[in-house]
């Protein structure tokens, strides 16, 4: 990951090999109170642009905001993953006495 | 014969953990708050959070008590996820049993001009703002079609005192109509206090039905928020308070506060004077951005980081009071806390997803109008009319809870789906707000980055927890509020 301050917004890079395009959006989700993030590829490289809501926010704050943010959602992203099939059982049986999935019986 | 288990036998090997559904908050410092499906919680330092996650943690301790929360499993285990069906169910108990609460508004009519007022309080002489009886009629007709087995009626105004022969007329009608369902009925009168008197006294008492009013604080804040000739609002208020204790009984009222900026350094005063009343209860509640309240000199002019300042100010005055031997609760972290330490949902409508709005509550207008909120009633008063339900006079009881109007905002403000809501740590204890969000981004999902409600519930539920975790009295104290 590299960060590089241009004129209009400060670049940050992610490798695509490791970060997924979800978690990059996701992340850019999340801190759309403080930046806006273009997102564009590059090779093998998500370009990322980073525009402060605030002319005054500090650039390499947003740039480790970002960051960190990222690596939390492909974090919740493997976790989500491992863990999707328990947690649809789960529901199923959580459901499954309760009457509200049963299906009506067509009448004879 | 005692069985004793070996040391071997309770050792989990690295890698022989299968993670359960889990989602994660970074704390204060390096610290991780993870939370399972139902809300129960551990706070692990984030390199035992990783090494969980990866497979690499050899603490046993930490190991045994995630798999107590129900955050891990062993492979071949079926009980923990069992267990977890369980509580999810005895969470969303309350679901099928929809629409406990029913919000008669019997008039618009108003002697007070509170500023920061939600709706379109008309004077006191305007008779053609009162519910008619027809109206009641029809609305109560509704309110048994509601499949919960305990209904409050809660009328609301305007001042309903100002109508109180519909509101002795509804409970009759209600307690007659109820023979048939056999239903728990639960009364209440939302009220200034201003106009009670004998007749009012006599009839609560007589037909057991409670009475809630408007408290902000001490004589010049109150009296400053809520306008009235003679400037006596917080006088009156309070003589009621003490009327009613005494011919009723100490908890036959309650007062709620609102929170205007002339509050936001006062959270002592205002607590000090629920418990000189004998008050044991303070909801220490934001103004909502519907009506007056966010007209010029509403009293709404502060930010969500103000607010938290002045609730947490006022939570550990609370907390102190306790120490102290001072019993009060703070309305809002007992909700919370029993969503944190028990399975129990209290229902509270701004705290439940699916939204409580239609399903926890159903608002009917002096005018016959059918709202699926109270803040969907105040938006329609701000001419928007997205949350009214249909009309009485006019719509079936299917129109109303199966019409789009209710079904949309419901099916797009789910926490388990929206963005953001899915993967937060604090989802089991937050609910969805589509009025809000409606109101504040005209969408019902809302952006929660930017969101209001999504900062200010944030900062509650952090706040909770870091005194859970710093502050071993207010974790206790916050465990009795949830077992009440």
């Amino acid at each position: 990951m590299t960060a590089e301050q241009g004129v209009d917004g400060t670049a940050v890079t992610f490798d695509r090999m490791t970060v997924d395009l979800d978690a990059l959006q996701r992340a850019a989700y999340a801190v759309a109170d403080v930046m806006t993030v273009d997102i564009a590829v590059g090779g093998d490289k998500y370009l990322c642009t980073l525009f402060p809501r605030d002319s005054a926010a500090d650039r390499d704050e947003l740039a480790h905001r970002i960051r960190s943010e990222v690596i939390d959602q492909t974090l919740r992203a493997r976790i989500a993953a491992q863990t999707e099939p328990l947690r649809n059982l789960i529901f199923a049986l959580a459901f499954s006495q309760t009457g509200l999935a049963d299906t009506e019986t067509p009448s004879q | 014969m005692t069985a004793r288990l070996s040391r071997e036998s309770t050792t989990v090997a690295p890698g022989r953990w299968q993670l359960l559904p889990m989602r994660f908050h970074r704390f204060d410092g390096d610290c991780i708050l993870l939370t399972n499906l139902v809300g129960e919680h551990v706070f692990l330092p984030e390199k035992e959070f990783l090494a969980v996650v990866d497979g690499s943690c050899a603490d046993q301790h930490v190991l045994a008590e995630l798999r107590a929360k129900h955050l891990i499993q062993l492979p071949g285990e079926r009980l923990p996820a069992e267990l977890l069906a369980i509580k999810l169910r005895t969470r969303l108990r309350r679901l099928p049993d929809s629409t406990g609460l029913h919000m008669f508004v019997v008039t618009l009519r108003c002697e007070h001009t509170c500023r920061y007022c939600q709706v379109s309080r008309q004077s006191s002489a305007k008779s053609e703002y009162d519910m008619s009886q027809d109206a009641a009629q029809r609305s109560l007709e509704l309110v048994f079609r509601s499949p919960s087995p305990h209904l409050k009626l809660e009328f609301q105004g305007g001042e309903p005192l100002l109508n109180f022969p519909l509101v002795k007329w509804i409970v009759a009608e209600a307690k007659r109509m109820n023979q048939a369902y056999g239903k728990r009925l639960a009364f209440v009168i939302a009220t200034n206090l201003a106009l009670l008197d004998d007749e009012v006294l006599e009839f609560c008492g007589r037909e057991d039905v409670y009475l809630s009013t408007s408290l902000d604080g001490p004589a010049d804040l109150h009296n400053g928020n809520r306008r009235r000739p003679g400037q006596d609002s917080w006088e009156q208020t309070v003589a009621g308070i003490r009327r009613i204790q005494d011919s009723l009984g100490p908890d036959r009222v309650s007062a709620l506060m609102t929170t205007t900026e002339a509050s936001l350094d006062r959270a002592h005063d205002i607590i000090d004077a629920y418990a000189d009343l004998g008050l044991r209860r303070v909801f220490l509640r934001p103004i909502s951005p519907y009506g007056f309240a966010i007209r010029r000199r509403g009293g709404g002019g502060y930010d969500v980081e103000r607010w938290l300042e002045f609730y947490q100010a006022g939570l550990d005055y609370i907390i102190d009071l306790n120490r102290r031997g001072v019993p009060m609760v703070e309305t809002y972290a007992a909700i919370i806390a029993k969503k944190m330490f028990t399975n129990d949902d209290p229902g509270y409508v701004d705290l439940t997803s699916p939204a409580g709005i239609g399903l926890g509550a159903l608002v009917y207008n002096y005018d016959g109008d059918v709202y699926a909120s109270d803040e969907g009633r105040m938006l329609a008063e701000m001419k928007d009319h997205t949350f009214r339900l249909g009309n009485v006079h006019t719509s079936s009881y299917e129109d109303i809870m199966l019409g789009e109007q209710l079904l949309q905002p419901l099916e797009q403000s789910l926490t388990l789906s929206a963005p953001m809501c899915s993967t937060c740590a604090f989802e089991p204890y937050c609910g969805a707000d589509p009025v809000f969000h409606h109101a504040t981004m005209n969408d019902f999902v809302g952006q929660k980055a930017m969101s209001a409600f999504c900062q200010r519930n944030m900062g509650v539920f952090t706040a909770l927890f870091r005194r859970v975790r710093n502050d071993s009295f207010a974790k206790e104290l916050f465990w009795n509020w949830a077992q009440q």
